[in-house]
């Protein structure tokens, strides 16, 4: 390797070191990689901003873009609300039936938006009909954080790193249902039954909390019927472009921003007040993200890890997707999935490439996918949904400590990790 | 006009009072907020209205104003229960703001600056010593600059 490959992996190396330990704001440090890439030639301008394999991938970001842009006039229609409450009173306020209810909107909603927006709108509904019930919130915020994070595995967007390997592989919104969503059903009904055991002291039922419950009003959380038709609309158009994006021709990004702007120009909202909501410093710190990693792949990096990667999995292709998942896994959970699977996406697409991109071949995606999106929930900190629920639950005063968090999340991650390597291993291997 | 000539005389607080009693004083002489001081007198902070209010309205209802509207009306009619046996020091935020404190000859218009550039409908006057003498309020202080 060249004196500027070896320059590009200390830069880069430190920077993960910095994002790691949190001592820097994970958006100064990529940027500051970024500019050092820049200044040492590992990249440059028209490859930084241009190049489809060592650039800004611009996919990604419009994906997020539009999807940020969607839920920002989404929220603004109470129906999330609506949903949580109504389901929640189906539960005739029992509470592990209430936590199923929850269990479940969370995942579901986790799979068709992004986790961190999902536990954003859940917890203060979480909040009161726990008040409410008189029974303690904390075990229902952990499981519906760690619901989030499987359910997100579902879908094509409903986790950042599953677009960014759908970008770099060019795996359909389609391709993510098949392969991963049929198992996330499957972890959420194993996770439940977790839940019944892990939060058994939670489940205290009181009869005329219960019936304080039943006099929530959910109807009065629509504050605009128009806004919830419309966004209805839209999200439903959205979501079956999605499915059909291959037949329809169009990038996922390209269905989200012209849902987004959809939405946007027949809402009636401040355009500025919701573009407000857009998560502006983690789409820049995609961007600086991409330019690191896209450095490594300017200067030959990536290729001679691929090379070194593919000479160890030759042969033993099944070996490689389980120790990528667990790998992968054990990774997630201390460090952030995001830039993880960013430098694995060019490396996994090498050996993709390499083994001939068969369908077998194509179970190291997986493996990647499903070990970042379910070992982030390891940890308090393995996924941005996770820090998010401890700051809500400290907001509100009920401070979750990091193992306070971790002893249910590492049980959860080892279980469902544990239940994917059968499954990788039937589907894509033994019965393939 | 000085700050002497629109001060008033307004019942202060500390920050150990619990913050039931601050919101009945609110409530009672009809005031925008209350004046912290500390052992010796001296103004440590001012507490508004609001400020007591947020601390009574649940966490949820402030992140999303739509469960505010889901809760039936004789639950949302004591939801001042809440403020329980919290002190006025947990009510004041963690941040610290600029602490809106004039002179005694402060003018009229430098007081209405403090009070728009802090946000505050109270300001409190002080002596050389630093210690309260009277507090002018965004009532008193429009009334008289808007007098014919």
């Amino acid at each position: 390797m060249s004196a500027t490959a070896w320059a590009a992996v200390v830069v880069f190396v430190a920077a993960y070191a910095l994002i790691a330990s949190d001592k820097v704001h994970r958006v100064k440090v990529v940027l500051a990689g970024a500019v050092i890439m820049l200044l040492i030639g590992a990249t440059d301008g028209h490859t930084a901003f241009f190049s489809a394999e060592a650039g800004i991938d611009w996919n990604v970001l419009f994906l997020l873009l539009g999807m940020m842009l969607i839920v920002g006039v989404l929220k603004r229609t109470g129906v999330f609300e609506y949903v949580a409450i109504w389901s929640v009173k189906r539960a005739r306020g029992r509470p592990f039936p209430v936590m199923v209810i929850l269990v479940l909107v969370t995942a579901v909603a986790s799979a068709l938006l992004d986790n961190v927006t999902t536990v954003l709108l859940i917890a203060p509904v979480t909040f009161l009909v726990c008040d409410r019930l008189g029974v303690p919130v904390v075990p229902f915020l952990i499981a519906e954080t760690l619901a989030s994070n499987i359910g997100g595995t579902a879908t094509l967007v409903g986790d950042p790193p599953n677009i960014i390997i759908a970008s770099r592989s060019g795996l359909s919104y389609d391709d993510f249902l098949v392969h991963l969503a049929p198992l996330v059903v499957v972890l959420l009904v194993v996770f439940i039954g977790l839940c019944r055991v892990m939060f058994r002291s939670a489940f205290t039922y009181d009869p005329v909390r219960a019936a304080q419950l039943m006099t929530l009003d959910e109807r009065e959380a629509i504050h605009d019927r128009r806004l919830l038709v419309v966004s209805s609309i839209v999200l439903t158009g959205v979501t079956v472009a999605f499915v059909l994006h291959t037949v329809l021709h169009l990038q996922p990004a390209v269905v989200a921003m012209i849902g987004a702007l959809v939405l946007l120009a027949s809402s009636r909202l401040d355009a500025e007040e919701v573009a407000a909501d857009v998560e502006w410093p983690t789409l820049i710190f995609f961007m600086g993200l991409f330019v690191m990693v896209g450095s490594l792949v300017n200067t030959g990096v990536i290729d001679e890890v691929s090379r070194t990667a593919a000479e160890a999995a030759e042969g033993r292709l099944a070996e490689a997707t389980v120790g990528l998942l667990w790998g992968s896994a054990a990774l997630s959970a201390v460090v952030d999935n995001i830039p993880y699977v960013a430098t694995m996406a060019p490396v996994i697409g090498e050996l993709v490439a390499a083994e001939g991109n068969t369908a077998q071949a194509r179970s190291l995606w997986w493996a990647l996918a499903l070990g970042a999106d379910l070992g982030g929930n390891a940890t308090a900190v393995g996924a941005s949904a996770n820090v998010v629920a401890l700051g809500l639950a400290e907001k509100a005063g009920h401070r979750i400590g990091f193992w306070g968090f971790t002893k249910y999340g590492l049980l959860t991650a080892v279980v469902t990790i544990t239940i994917s390597t059968p499954y990788v291993l039937l589907r894509y291997f033994v019965l393939a | 006009m000085r700050a002497n000539d629109l001060a008033v005389d307004l019942p202060t607080v500390t920050i150990d009072l619990p913050v039931m009693d601050a919101a009945r004083l609110l409530a009672q002489h009809d005031l925008p907020g209350l004046i912290v001081v500390d052992a010796q007198g001296r103004p440590t902070a001012i507490l508004p209205g609001t400020d007591v209010l947020k601390m009574a309205v649940p966490q949820y209802c402030l992140d999303d104003p739509a469960l505010a509207r889901v809760i039936d009306e004789a639950t949302a009619d004591v939801f001042a229960h809440q403020l329980g046996d919290r002190t006025v020091g947990q009510a004041l935020p963690d941040t610290a703001r600029e602490l809106p404190v004039v002179d005694e000859d402060a003018t009229a218009l430098e007081i209405a600056a403090l009070m728009a550039r802090s946000r505050s409908p109270l300001v409190a006057v002080v002596d050389a010593q630093r210690r309260l003498t009277g507090a002018v309020t965004l009532d008193g202080l429009l009334e008289r600059v808007l007098e014919p």
